[in-house]
Parts: structure tokens; C-alpha cells; sequence
């Protein structure tokens, strides 16, 4: 429609909101491809041109076909669908057709085939993971992965094209904007946002509403308003997802936020790595400030708003709140110590109120919707959905919503599929780096804020990993150290020092030369750093390895007593032999990097335990399995598990 | 705001019922009241940082039903009815594990050495940093430079390896506050080599008294204060010694 | 009114009781003389002559340092240093009277606090060339006492 959209008014933006869903009304057939994250590493971007080219060199044969180009028939790029897994996606509205694994190559098949004769491409429906046949489903509200969701923030992530002011305004984009400039006081926003029980999504989970109303309570002329988008979490990707995918509605909920408190100015401050979410979000604030929803002025009310985006500092400790204001003022961002809270003296001393991405996202769902809406959805004390990025060892990875109190068992086997190959299912990660492990007889907990923390884990950002019994549980909560240690600060004995020492002290566990006493050592040191380090960040730094004591002790102490790492991890724990079953077909021993396999055509090979560097190649490529993992004098072979999944 | 900082509170320190200034640290007060709080990174003359978290103590609030919490003295400001307690168990057990781990950073220090040894710690039961100087990264030297206004020094790198180091060399003005003022003396300093100064990996000239021969400071420190100060550079020129003869000659002039 | 150090030079007769006195209260075990905070001369053989700090009123080693450690204490009315000091010696290179030094040994900024409100060396001054009193001495010739106490910074303690 019209390039350059002004508002003078809210009637004129609601006026626009009605001709563009009418004008939209006409439209039989759209195609959504993805181009998120996950899919346009796997040419999502290629195979929309491509499919743009198509429908460009068939433009006519659409118009025969009622399915003129525009009008009546239209192909965009949107944010993450979600199924990372099955990407590259296209979907096809109204008809909910789901494509996965799509190929630049097919694009012309899509357009001719599916677009002008209604045919569905057998090889390109998704193949179910959920029963052992993998039946093919052509829907994707078929498919459990996104039957179980509940998507609100994350509701037009996926549906819209992020560069499309249009777009948004026919999901009914600014309505709540509207709703509350014309029919609400700032704080009935600001009551409204506490009724609903919102909790900050970006990790302590304090009352969005509390934190607004305190920030407001302060006696000083200027508030400031910042949308957290740093997103460190090795892994976590629902921000970015929101960013890139629907940058309108995170703005729309800073805007109701600015409202609320009268903040003037605000900040997105969005992590270095994420130059995309950088541009969309850019783009759509030089549309909005034309359009006249940013700037002075807004919507002819007086209101001014002027937002700004900055580039995160670059690292995992940014996103911690007093170093973000750090880093926004020009300096280091390191967290500073402090006790007085950043509502009252953030950035330049002065309030501030910060929030996470998906917290601002879900603001014009609440005041659209009403907060008892919002309330109505998972348990009391935590409110409405929650966005996971579903990692590691689980079938569909991806971004998944879903009501809180779900339980975990849920999320990974209903939601995800179950673990990948059917093996065991042995713990998952929830939390971030920072984040505790959860063991199998946790599976029936209820994913919300409280109860997670009440078992040693947390809710964190949103990051759930998940890991099969080929994870040693040492071993992982080292790597989680390790990441810490990169991503410390510095500034604090406890944290700086304290995970350098944890690291050591499993790293002697890891290589077998353990004792009893370094337990003791690693629960005093723990101890300390979670309750005398200076940040968060050094505060739930243990997290990850009291949690894995705490819940797998025996593997501890088969590292310590036995010198046996009972998943076949720790190297130095662990050789490789080879079993009398051998055939002798000579491929591990030519695979070999230091030549320590010897034997001949048809005779038993043997492997030199001195020259062996514990690769594990031969393992891999042995075509029989007659290799084997010992690990304390006992075969710990990762293989012919019997699927004993929950 | 001086007004505010002649505000009271009542707050009670190891069961003493202390009237203290609003504002002040728990440390401040605690200190004027003659109770001794370990600390490392605190310097009364600069903001604190709360780096070294040896001056913990343990708060609790007659409403807050017996719960307790640990916080930084330098830090946490005086509130009406606080209860502090500098001694209690969890306090000394925090101050010791911080101590076994500085102990593990510096095993050499002096300093640590004999803080260690009042909480019972004789060697670190954790792994000792190879190659160990004696700094505990309480950046005392880097706020002592910027409150000069040289800021020349400052904190590199993140995490175990985070060390501080004189980026731009140009930047010191090589008066050796951060030296003087560093708790565990870990920057080490050289005078009078061939009549030179020697910090932070730089060479610096002196400038001496015509009269005495006393070294006064380096030509970068004297241009340096003399412009922040804006006092005459020549103020700046003599040494204290010979000025103080000097003003015996004007007292004398002005009677005779 | 509060007490002032009155200066009356010419009395002085150089006989260092002062300094004795003076490093005797402020230096801590070995005593150590060289660091006494006030001065007796001699000069050009026979000129005698006593300085110790004018607890300037817009004083130099104040405006020069950079963490506000030299405070004046409003009961004494000196100019003390406090532990707020970060030892960059700016103050004892800027005092045009060179009042205010550092001491190598102990690595601290030393200058004359007046003892707290009883300055030794005016106690133990037999000749009265340093008087601790609210008025100048009253057995002084009044026009003798304008003569010897033109003094500007001597004149300005802050009177109460
Ligand atoms: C080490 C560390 C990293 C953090 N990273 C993020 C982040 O990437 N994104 C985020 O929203 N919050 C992050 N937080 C939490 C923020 O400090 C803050 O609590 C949050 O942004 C507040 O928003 P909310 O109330 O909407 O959750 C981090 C905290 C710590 C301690
Ligand atoms: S990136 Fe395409 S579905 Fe997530
Ligand atoms: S003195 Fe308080 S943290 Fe170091």
C-alpha cells in the first residue's frame, strides 16, 4: 500500500488497520518462507528469491489461476517457525501446508506444482518423529511439535515479514498501543500489567508491573526505558527469533512501557553477534518515526518517544543489568556493585526501567487481551507462556512456546520428539550457562519459575539443553565452568578465583586423580560464590555443579573411587579395546592417526594402549562394534542401549 | 548533600546500638566505632568497589523473622534498625574461603599471608597460581590514577586472567601513587637509577631543586598538577624543604 | 572564639624544643626529628625564625588534591589529613610554604594538625614564639605585636 504511512491521529491508524486487513481479505494463498536463524544458514533467503524469481517468470499463468500476484496471492520471508530441525520451512496459508528441508532447487516444483495446481510434494512433507514409521504430515497444525504450543510471544514470529509495516498492522499490530493512549491512564497500563503476573522473562523473573510501578514511584523528571536484547546463552536463540522475526512488537511494547512510565527516551540495547536483528529493528524504527509512531508527536498526542538501538559490548556479562547501563554510558561493561536498585539510579544515576525482549513482546498481548486473559494461562505465580530454544540431544530443536507449568517431560519428549536415536534421555540443562541439570526423576516437574529454582536449576532466559547418556555429568559441568571462566567478569575474588579453583578441582576428577576431599572442597567454594560474589553471573555460577552432585553423585564418585567415568567421556579415564569378535578388516587400524592398531587381513587386531590417544576413531568406524570403552576395568560401551526412555 | 550525611540512624553492630551518619557504608561506621571489618579493595579516599568481598558481614532487620544475608560493609549503606553482625560463623566462613583463594592467587604476599593466618589458613587448599605477582585485583591502584586524572591505569582482559597494566604508556605521569597506595605492594618501582624513576615498564626524568639537589617529581607529574590544580607551575618547582626555608627568610624579612 | 597559633618570629631563639616536641607527638617509634612538622632557622648566621603551617584559609595542598583527603576539622580549625589520602604528593609539591611532606619511611603525607587542639610545640616553646591562645599575648606591646604579626596567612585561621 501507500510507501510513506503517517498517522496524524489514533482513528487514522485504526482507520489504515481496517482498509489493510479488508484489502487483505482477497487474498487466497500466501507462502511464508522461514528465514530465521536456523534456516537461512541452510539457504532459506536463496530459496525465497528463488521461489520470487518463479513466481515472477509466472506471473500470467497466476493470474489465469485467480492468483494474481499482490492481490490475491503473495510469497514473503518471515522469522522462525519454530522447527529448526526440519528447516529450510515454507508454509502455505491458508491451507497450513507445511514444507520442510526445503531445497533452492525446488523451488520452481513449489511454485508449479503446489502454487498453480494445488499438488503436495510427498518428498517435501514432514516426516513425523513421533512413532517409529514417521508417517507424513501435511499440516503443521498437525504436528505435535506445534499442536502443544501456545504462542503469544512469539505469535507473529514466523507470520509476519518483519520488514512489513502492513503486515503487522493486519495481525492487529498498535491496537494495543492505541487502546491504551485512548482508553487507559499510564497507570491503569501499569495496573493492568501487574494484574496480569507477568514476570521478567530475562532471568531473576521479578514482576514486570512491580518493577514499573517502583521506577515510576521514584520523584525524578526522567525515566529511562531499555529493551534487554544481549542474549548471551550459548544456545538461546528466542530472542533473536522475536528480534528478527517481529521487531514491531517488541517497539510496541517498549512504546506502552514509555507510556505507562513517561519515559522519553529508550534504548534496545542488542547483542554484537546479532547484526540481522540490528537491521530489521532498525528498519522499523525509521518507518515507525515516519509513520509518526516514534518521534515527537506521537499519534497527535503530544506523547514523545525516541528510541535508539546500541550494540552489546560484545559479551555474556552484558546482559547483567548494571553492566548494561555500564556499557550504554560508554564504559566497560562490567557489572558494578552495588545495593541500590537500578529502577531508582540506572543509567546515569537516573531511573531506569529494563526489561527483556519477550517481557516487552508480551505487554500488547496483555493490554490487548486483558490481563485476566494473561493471568488465566499456567499457574498462579507464574503467569502466561514461556519461549524455550530447545537444544541438544532432543529430535525437534527449535523455539518452542508453551504455557508455564508444563512439565518438562512435555517440552522434551511431546514437544521435542524425544531424544535423538531413542537413547536415554539422561538430564537437562535449563537455565543457561549458568543453570542447573536435571535428572530424569525431575521430568514431572512443572517448568515455572519457582519450582525450578526450588530444585536447583533455574528459569533463566529460556535455554533448555538436553543431553542422552553419552554425557558425562563431570564432564558437563566443567564445560559449563570453562564457559563461566570466559565470560567472568574479574572484578570479585569469589567468582574470579572461585571458578578458576572449581575448574581445577574437576578437572583433577575429570583426569582421575580426584580424592573425597575435593567434594567438600568444591560444595565450601560453591558455597561461598553464591552467596558472596558481586553478580548474578557469579551468584548461579555453581548452579550447574551442585546441581550435578546433587542429582549424580554415584558418577562423581565412580570418577573419584573407581577411576571410572561410567559414559565413556573423560579420556583419561577411559581406553579402547578390542573384542575377540573382531573381523579383522583392517579399517580402524588405517584409520588410526598414530598407527597404534596393528593386525592383520581376517586376524584379531590389538590395539597398543601406549601409543593410543584415546580418539575414539576406531570406535566410530569399527563396521561390527567389536570395539569397546573401558572405564574402570568395566566395558562402558555407548552402543546397544535398549530404548528405556520414560 | 551535607544535610543529608548529619541524618541519624540507628543501627546495632555485634550488639551495640550505634547512632550513625545516613549514608555512610556499614564499614564507615563500624570502623569509627573502633570495630575492626577485614577489607582489602576499600580505600576511604575512593569509591568503594567491592572487589575483594572480605568485608562481608551478615544483616538482618527485626521484621525480616530471623532471616540473614550477607552483604559487602563497604557497600551496603546504614538503615534504620539494622542488625549487623561482623563475626558470626557464616562471616568467618566466607572471609576464609576468600582468603584461601587470594592465598592461592599470591601465595607470596605478605599481606595475605599473615590475613590468612588470623582465620586459621596456613597454605591454600586450592591450586597455586604458577608465576604468582603479588596482585589481587583490587584495583585500588586503577581508581588512585583516575582520581589523579592520568587515568594510565587499567584492568585488561576478563575473568581468572584479568590483570591491570598501563595501556598507553604516554598516559603515566609516573608520580607513583598506585605503588604507594597498593595494599599487598605488588607495583614495583625504582628511584634514583641514574638519577631516573622507573614504573610501569617506563623511564622517567626527575626534576630537582636547584638549591637542595631534592628530587621534586618527574616533569610529567609537576606539568600534570600544576594544570589541574591551576596554580603557577612555579609553585610546583622547589622542594618542600627549601620552601619552608624560604618562608623562615620572609617571616623574617617582614619583622626586620 | 577558638584557639590560633600566634607566630611571633623574632622571639624565636632557635633552640628546637619545638621540633623535639613536635616529633615526639607525631612520630611513632624510632622518634625521628627530621620529621617534625615545624621548623626553627637560623639564618645568615644569626636571623632566627620559626615556620610551621598557616592552615591556609584557600589553601594550595586543598585545591591540588584530588580526593578531597585534607579537610579542615572544625574544632581545631587545622587542616588535617585524612585516610582518604592516595599519596600522589601533589599537596607537598604545591604548597608555596612548604608545610606539608612525605615521609619514605612510614609512606604517608605528614603536615601540622596542631595536635589535635594542643599543639606541643607552642607548650613547649620557652620563648613564647609560638603561642596556642584565642588573643594575641597580652603581655605584647601592642605596637610591637602589629609590627611582628603582619602575617596575612598566620592571621588567617578561621576565627569562631
Ligand atoms: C550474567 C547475566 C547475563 C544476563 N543476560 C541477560 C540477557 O542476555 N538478556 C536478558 O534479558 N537478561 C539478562 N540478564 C538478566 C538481566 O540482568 C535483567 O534481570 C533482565 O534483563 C531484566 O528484565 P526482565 O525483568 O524482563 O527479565 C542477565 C543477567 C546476568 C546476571
Ligand atoms: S530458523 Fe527456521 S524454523 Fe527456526
Ligand atoms: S573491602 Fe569491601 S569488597 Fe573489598
Amino acid at each position: 500500500m501507500s510507501a510513506a504511512l503517517s498517522f496524524k491521529n489514533p482513528e487514522a491508524l485504526l482507520a489504515y488497520a481496517e482498509k489493510v486487513k479488508k484489502y487483505r481479505q482477497q487474498r487466497t494463498m500466501e507462502i511464508r518462507v522461514c528465514a530465521g536463524p536456523g534456516c537461512i544458514a541452510r539457504g532459506g533467503r536463496e530459496i525465497f528469491s528463488a521461489i520470487k524469481a518463479t513466481i515472477e517468470k509466472n506471473k500470467k499463468e497466476l493470474k489465469k489461476k485467480n492468483l494474481e500476484v499482490g492481490v490475491k496471492f503473495e510469497a514473503k520471508c518471515t522469522g522462525c517457525h519454530g522447527l529448526c530441525e526440519a528447516g529450510p520451512v515454507v508454509t502455505f496459508e491458508p491451507s497450513k501446508l507445511f514444507y520442510s528441508k526445503v531445497k533452492i532447487k525446488d523451488a520452481e516444483e513449489i511454485v508449479e506444482k503446489t502454487v498453480l495446481n494445488d499438488e503436495i510434494i510427498k518428498r517435501l512433507l514432514f516426516k513425523s518423529c513421533d512413532s517409529r514409521g514417521g508417517d507424513l504430515i501435511k499440516k503443521y497444525t498437525d504436528i505435535r511439535f506445534y499442536a502443544l504450543q501456545t504462542k503469544v510471544a512469539l505469535r507473529n514470529v514466523g507470520v509476519v515479514d518483519p520488514s512489513n509495516l502492513d503486515d503487522f498492522i493486519a495481525e492487529d499490530g498498535f491496537k494495543a498501543f492505541v487502546k491504551a493512549l485512548t482508553e487507559m491512564s499510564p497507570d491503569d497500563v501499569i495496573e493492568e500489567i501487574e494484574k496480569s503476573g507477568l514476570r521478567g522473562r530475562g532471568g531473576a523473573g521479578f514482576s514486570t508491573g512491580k518493577k514499573w510501578r517502583s521506577a515510576k514511584r521514584v520523584k525524578q523528571d526522567r525515566v529511562w526505558i531499555i529493551c534487554n536484547g544481549d542474549e548471551g546463552d550459548p544456545g538461546a536463540f528466542m530472542d533473536r527469533a522475536i528480534m528478527e522475526g517481529d521487531p514491531y512488537s517488541v517497539i510496541e511494547g517498549l512504546l506502552i512501557g514509555a507510556y505507562a512510565l513517561g519515559a522519553t527516551d529508550g534504548f534496545i540495547y542488542v547483542r554484537h553477534e546479532y547484526p540481522l536483528a540490528v537491521k530489521h529493528l532498525q528498519m522499523a524504527i525509521n518507518t515507525l518515526e515516519k509513520a509518526g509512531l516514534l518521534g515527537k508527536n506521537i499519534l497527535g498526542t503530544g506523547m514523545t518517544f525516541n528510541l535508539k538501538i546500541s550494540r552489546g559490548g560484545g559479551a555474556f556479562v552484558c546482559g547483567e543489568s548494571s553492566a548494561l547501563m555500564r556499557s550504554l554510558e560508554g564504559k566497560v561493561g562490567e557489572p558494578r556493585a552495588k545495593y541500590i536498585r537500578s529502577v531508582e539510579k540506572g543509567l546515569l544515576d537516573q531511573p531506569t526501567v529494563l526489561n527483556n525482549v519477550e517481557t516487552f513482546t508480551c505487554v500488547p498481548a496483555i493490554i490487548d487481551k486483558g490481563s485476566s486473559w494473561f493471568a488465566s494461562i499456567g499457574p498462579k505465580s507464574s503467569t502466561g507462556t514461556k519461549a524455550f530454544s530447545l537444544v541438544g540431544k532432543v529430535k525437534n530443536t527449535g523455539l518452542v512456546e508453551v504455557p508455564m507449568g508444563r512439565t518438562l517431560r512435555e517440552i522434551i519428549f511431546d514437544i521435542g520428539g524425544g531424544i535423538i536415536d531413542d537413547r536415554p534421555f539422561k538430564a537437562v540443562q535449563t537455565g543457561g550457562p549458568s543453570g542447573g541439570c536435571l535428572p530424569v526423576d525431575k521430568l514431572d516437574l512443572p517448568v515455572d519459575f519457582d519450582t525450578l529454582s526450588r530444585a536447583g536449576a533455574m528459569m533463566g532466559s529460556g535455554g533448555m539443553i538436553v543431553m542422552d547418556d553419552r554425557t558425562c555429568m563431570v564432564d558437563i559441568a566443567d564445560y559449563f565452568i570453562r564457559f563461566l571462566i570466559g565470560e567472568s567478569c574479574g572484578k570479585c575474588v569469589p567468582c574470579r578465583e572461585g571458578l578458576r579453583q572449581v575448574h581445577e578441582l574437576l578437572d583433577r576428577i575429570i583426569r582421575g586423580d580426584g580424592e573425597l576431599d575435593d567434594l567438600k572442597k568444591i560444595d565450601r567454594l560453591c558455597h561461598t560464590m553464591e552467596v558472596a560474589s558481586l553478580c548474578a553471573l557469579g551468584k548461579s555460577a555453581p548452579y550447574p555443579v551442585t546441581s550435578t552432585i546433587k542429582y549424580f553423585r554415584d558418577e562423581y564418585m565412580a570418577h573419584i573411587e573407581e577411576k571410572k567415568c561410567p559414559a565413556g567421556v573423560c579420556k583419561s579415564l577411559v581406553k579402547y579395546d578390542i573384542n575377540k569378535d573382531c573381523i579383522g578388516c583392517l579399517i580402524c587400524k588405517k584409520q588410526c592417526p598414530v598407527d597404534a592398531i596393528s593386525g592383520e587381513n581376517k586376524k584379531l587386531h590389538v590395539i597398543d594402549q601406549d601409543k593410543c590417544i584415546v580418539c575414539g576413531i576406531c570406535y566410530e568406524v569399527c563396521p561390527v562394534d567389536t570395539v569397546d570403552i573401558i572405564s574402570g576395568g568395566e566395558i562402558v560401551n555407548r552402543r546397544e542401549l535398549e530404548v528405556v526412555n520414560p | 548533600m551535607p544535610k543529608d550525611r548529619s541524618e541519624k540512624v540507628r543501627v546495632t553492630i555485634d550488639g551495640r546500638s550505634i547512632d550513625a551518619e545516613k549514608g555512610k557504608s556499614i564499614l564507615e561506621v563500624a570502623r569509627e566505632c573502633g570495630i575492626e571489618i577485614p577489607s582489602l579493595c576499600y580505600h576511604p579516599g575512593l569509591e568503594s568497589f567491592g572487589a575483594c568481598r572480605l568485608c562481608v558481614v551478615e544483616i538482618t532487620k527485626p521484621g525480616w523473622e530471623g532471616w540473614k544475608k550477607l552483604v559487602t560493609s563497604c557497600l551496603y549503606p546504614v538503615e534504620e534498625e539494622l542488625i549487623i553482625d561482623t563475626r558470626s560463623e557464616e562471616v568467618r566462613e566466607n572471609r576464609s574461603v576468600v582468603l584461601d583463594l587470594l592465598l592461592a592467587r599470591v601465595p607470596e604476599s605478605d599481606v595475605i599471608r599473615q590475613l590468612a593466618a588470623e582465620y586459621g589458613i596456613h597454605d591454600t587448599s586450592y591450586t597455586k597460581r604458577e608465576d604468582a605477582d603479588t596482585c589481587i585485583m583490587c584495583t585500588i591502584c586503577v581508581r588512585v590514577c583516575d582520581a589523579i586524572g592520568a587515568n594510565a591505569i587499567a584492568t585488561l582482559s576478563r575473568g581468572p586472567d584479568k590483570y591491570v597494566d598501563v595501556p598507553d604508556k604516554d598516559a603515566c605521569i609516573g608520580c607513583l601513587a598506585c605503588a604507594l597506595s597498593c595494599p599487598t605492594n605488588a607495583i614495583p618501582f625504582e628511584e634514583f637509577v641514574n638519577g631516573k624513576r622507573k614504573i610501569w615498564g617506563r623511564e622517567f626524568d626527575l626534576v630537582y631543586d636547584e638549591i637542595s639537589h631534592e628530587p621534586i617529581g618527574t616533569p610529567e607529574q609537576i606539568d600534570h598538577f600544576a594544570e589541574k590544580s591551576g596554580l603557577p607551575k612555579e609553585y610546583f618547582l622547589k622542594s618542600d624543604k627549601v620552601r619552608k626555608k624560604e618562608t623562615a627568610v620572609t617571616f623574617a624579612r617582614v619583622q626586620f | 572564639m577558638s584557639k590560633r597559633l600566634f607566630v611571633t618570629p623574632y622571639r624565636c631563639t632557635d633552640c628546637k624544643n619545638c621540633e623535639v616536641a613536635c616529633s615526639f607527638v607525631h612520630t611513632r617509634n624510632p622518634m625521628k626529628p627530621a620529621l617534625t612538622r615545624v621548623r626553627a632557622y637560623t639564618l645568615m648566621g644569626e636571623i632566627k625564625s620559626v615556620v610551621l603551617c598557616l592552615q591556609c584559609e584557600d589553601a594550595a595542598c586543598q585545591t591540588v588534591c584530588p580526593t578531597g583527603a585534607l579537610t579542615r576539622n572544625p574544632d581545631t580549625g587545622a587542616i588535617d589529613r585524612t585516610d582518604a589520602c592516595i599519596l600522589c604528593k601533589a599537596c607537598t609539591m604545591a604548597c608555596p610554604f612548604g608545610n606539608i611532606h612525605f615521609d619514605p619511611a612510614y609512606e604517608e603525607i605528614v603536615k601540622c594538625d596542631v595536635c589535635g587542639g594542643d599543639p606541643a610545640c607552642a607548650k613547649y616553646c620557652p620563648t613564647r614564639a609560638l603561642v596556642w591562645a584565642e588573643e594575641p599575648s597580652p603581655d605584647l606591646d601592642p605596637e610591637e605585636e602589629i609590627e611582628v604579626m603582619p602575617l596575612p596567612w598566620a592571621m588567617t585561621m578561621p576565627a569562631k
